[in-house]
């Protein structure tokens, strides 16, 4: 056996009695270093390698529903499916599908579970997070999460629910099978590994911040991820306790949700939106603290009005808990509910707009750097207040139910949440990817790939605004011609934007293969947090040494 | 490094369970949700009273116009309809209707019946005395029964600026199979109320 040791094996073993000579220098090698990762950076190295993964199938999955929508009638023919019956629900597994993946395994790794784990402790000088093994579990369940996910899609017909999955047709009258139940455990295990997150987070930023670093000095990317992961605390087991109900219902004969039994229907509604409403701020949070970062950077300037951004962040999270019924206007709640609900939401508007008046007071009389993380800030800004004006249209009851599931609501939230929180992603990939990979990417490409994507996400959603207010409804694969028109733009955006993604993904591989190296501060002298203070690449182990915040300038 | 690990651990108990408590809320919601629709006759939940009511709330001379609405699912084989579509009432004063069901198959089958009023917002001023839906109704095969509900409009419903335009009340019941139930025994009939 002696014999059979090779080169290979002993190199390791050498390594490993040298990482004990330097204290922290060792860690595991090959498949080890990543299954068995305490790592913050590796697991979030981890959290963006799987977004981006999610996000091909997601996109492939929008990319087919405008492909259907591109004109009048059933495109069944493009599919492998031979009736039309089987085609339809395979559409409405398209759209479930494609809500799902964006939500739980697009946005949320990329940002908290991502750029979150990368940067939170870099950014606060922690040497990690507070629980490295249960950060590591967070991200396994998450990855068990979509396998799961992907199961259901193939499972008898798949889940065509949509991503609310409303009784009756969640139930078992309507999806007969596994495909609903899959979904509902997949959604348990995505709901675990963020709560575990969200402890990890909290935990964190709470206990171990670099002395002097109090919590009125925190970047503002660390305040957006704690209010997010509070809202995750509070939010998602809400969510567990309705899709617990749900699976019952499903399986074990409760009647929750069943009219002919006692239960109420409605009632799934009121659940799924106390967790839904504070899930659409779980995404978009974490975008502000990403935008945050970059205006500020690249304007060379502090954020305008620190505290009032902090505290915005706050109250809309805080406000995001008691908004939930604007989702179930038509649902017949009597009209002084109603003026509730219409006042608390427009109320949002209020923070909102503070946080746009601070990134354009921030940039302005500032020495503004138009690089590429600035050009999807900018987007970013544009996005969020197109989104925010049909979302102030939209509070208002009486006008809500008019539009409600027409392609207006569809256009106001991707405007306002989904595609705003993409450019947010972006946005950071391209500030960050220097501290995370060490290199620089191309120029000239990621410029292009901004203006690609910037006008393709626009001509896909802008006219939605035109069919919704003609009254086309959502989540239905076929249209009177009179819809054609618009239809036709949208979809030829969604090709657009499709290749601007492929470029992207040409982008990473390039910066990966051929970037040149960076310096440790790429940005210069605007960029003042935390992070720019180590190496690029970001060393395995930072902040061994914490650093000492009492003498510095605030940091934001 | 003993001190700082004592303190992250005690972070995550207490936020642990927070994210406990909320499960809990969550299945409480649906007590206090029942509860809610019932006091509040919210979704035109129908209040249930156990008597008629006193005479110092029978004032009102108004009359307001009930109508009487039936459906059966299409899960369960009987006929079922209202004697009479539509009746004026006076506000306070307890009325009594008649439903005629039938079961049209030739098996014992037991139904239960969901009901409530529209518009939503007259639910809260329109009380249930007795009622066949509170109760499991059992047919034998092509049997036919009347089926009584005894209600009153609480006079409220003329004062209440929200409910001044209401001249119509419709009440709705659907019958639906009663689930898991052995239609051939004579195990006496659980009350749903």
């Amino acid at each position: 056996m002696a014999n059979e040791t090779t080169v290979a094996e002993a190199a390791p073993a050498k390594a490993h009695g040298n990482g004990h000579e330097n204290g922290h220098g060792h860690h595991p090698t090959g498949w080890r270093r990543w299954l068995f990762s305490t790592n913050h950076k590796d697991i979030g190295t981890m959290y963006i390698v799987l977004s981006l993964v999610a996000a091909l199938v997601g996109g492939a999955m929008s990319f087919l529903i405008r492909l259907e929508l591109a004109e009048p009638g059933i495109q069944y023919n493009l599919f492998w499916l031979d009736n039309e019956a089987a085609y339809l629900q395979f559409y409405n597994v398209l759209v479930t599908g494609h809500g799902f993946i964006m939500v739980f395994f697009v946005v949320m790794p990329a940002m908290i579970g991502g750029f979150g784990n990368w940067f939170v402790p870099l950014l606060i000088g922690a040497p990690d997070m507070a629980f490295p093994r249960m950060n590591n579990i967070s991200f396994w369940l998450l990855a068990a999460s979509l396998v799961l996910l992907l199961i259901a899609a193939f499972t008898q017909g798949g889940p065509g629910t949509g991503w609310t999955v409303y009784p009756p047709l969640s139930n078992a009258e309507f999806h007969p099978g596994a495909a609903v139940d899959l979904g509902i455990l997949s959604l348990h295990l995505a709901g675990a590994s963020s709560v575990l997150g969200a402890v990890n987070f909290i935990t964190t930023i709470f206990n171990m911040r670099a002395p002097g670093l109090v919590i009125h000095r925190m970047p503002l990317f660390v305040w957006a991820i704690l209010v997010t992961a509070f809202l995750l605390l509070l939010a998602i087991p809400v969510l567990a306790g309705a899709l617990t109900m749900l699976l019952t219902d499903r399986n074990f004969g409760t009647a929750f949700f069943d009219a002919a039994r006692g239960g109420d229907p409605v009632l799934w509604q009121q659940l799924f939106w106390f967790f839904g409403h504070p899930e659409v701020y779980i995404i978009i949070i974490p975008a502000f603290g990403i935008i945050s970062q970059v205006i500020s950077t690249f304007s060379k300037k502090p954020i305008f009005g620190y505290l009032g951004m902090a505290y915005a962040m706050v109250f809309i999270g805080f406000v995001g808990f008691i908004v939930w019924a604007h989702h179930l206007y038509t649902s017949g709640l009597d009209v002084d509910t109603r003026a509730y609900f219409v006042s608390a939401t427009l109320i949002i508007a209020v923070p909102t707009g503070i946080k746009i008046f601070s990134w354009l007071a921030t940039m302005w009389g500032g020495s503004i750097d138009f690089r590429t993380p600035m050009l999807f800030a900018c987007g970013f800004i544009f996005l969020f207040v197109m989104g925010g004006v049909t979302g102030v249209a939209l509070a208002n009851a009486g006008m809500d139910i008019a539009f409600h599931d027409t392609y207006f609501v569809v256009a106001h939230f991707h405007y306002v949440m989904a595609i705003a929180a993409v450019f947010a992603m972006f946005a950071g990939f391209y500030y960050w990817i220097g501290k995370m990979s060490g290199r620089q990417y191309p120029r000239v490409l990621a410029r292009v790939h901004f203006w690609m994507f910037f006008i393709g996400v626009n001509v896909v959603f802008f006219p939605q605004h035109f069919l919704g207010m003609a009254g086309m409804p959502r989540r239905i694969p076929d249209y009177p011609d009179a819809y054609a028109g618009w239809n036709y733009v949208s979809s030829v955006g969604s090709y657009l934007t499709t290749a601007s993604t492929l470029l992207f993904f040409y982008i990473i591989w390039r910066t990966l293969r051929s970037g040149e190296k960076v310096a440790a501060n790429q940005w210069g002298e605007g960029a003042t947090t935390l992070e720019w203070t180590v190496d690029s690449p970001a060393p395995f182990h930072t902040h061994e040494d914490l650093p000492d915040m009492r003498e510095k300038q605030p940091a934001e | 490094m003993r001190k700082p690990r004592n303190k992250n651990k005690k972070t995550a108990i207490v936020l642990f369970s927070a994210a406990a408590g909320m499960v809990g809320l969550a299945f409480a919601a649906v007590p206090l949700y029942q509860l809610f629709c019932q006091v509040t006759g919210f979704g035109g939940t129908p209040k249930i009273f156990a008597a008629a009511p006193t005479a110092s709330m029978a004032t009102p001379a108004r009359e307001i116009t009930v109508r009487f609405d039936a459906n059966v699912n299409a899960g369960l084989p009987w006929r079922f309809q209202p004697e009479r579509r539509t009746i004026r009432v006076r506000a306070g004063t307890p009325t009594e209707i008649n439903y005629r069901a039938g079961n049209l198959s030739d098996q014992t089958t037991t139904g239960n019946a969901t009901y409530n009023v529209t518009p939503f917002k007259a639910g809260e001023y329109f009380s249930k005395i007795e009622c066949f839906c509170f109760t499991e109704q059992r047919l034998k095969a092509g049997e036919e029964a009347v089926m009584g509900v005894q209600f009153f409009v609480d006079p409220a419903i003329f004062t209440d600026p929200n409910t001044q335009d209401v001249n119509e009340i419709t009440l709705s019941y659907t019958f639906f199979r009663a689930p898991n139930r052995n239609e051939d025994s004579d195990k006496k009939v659980v009350s749903r109320r």
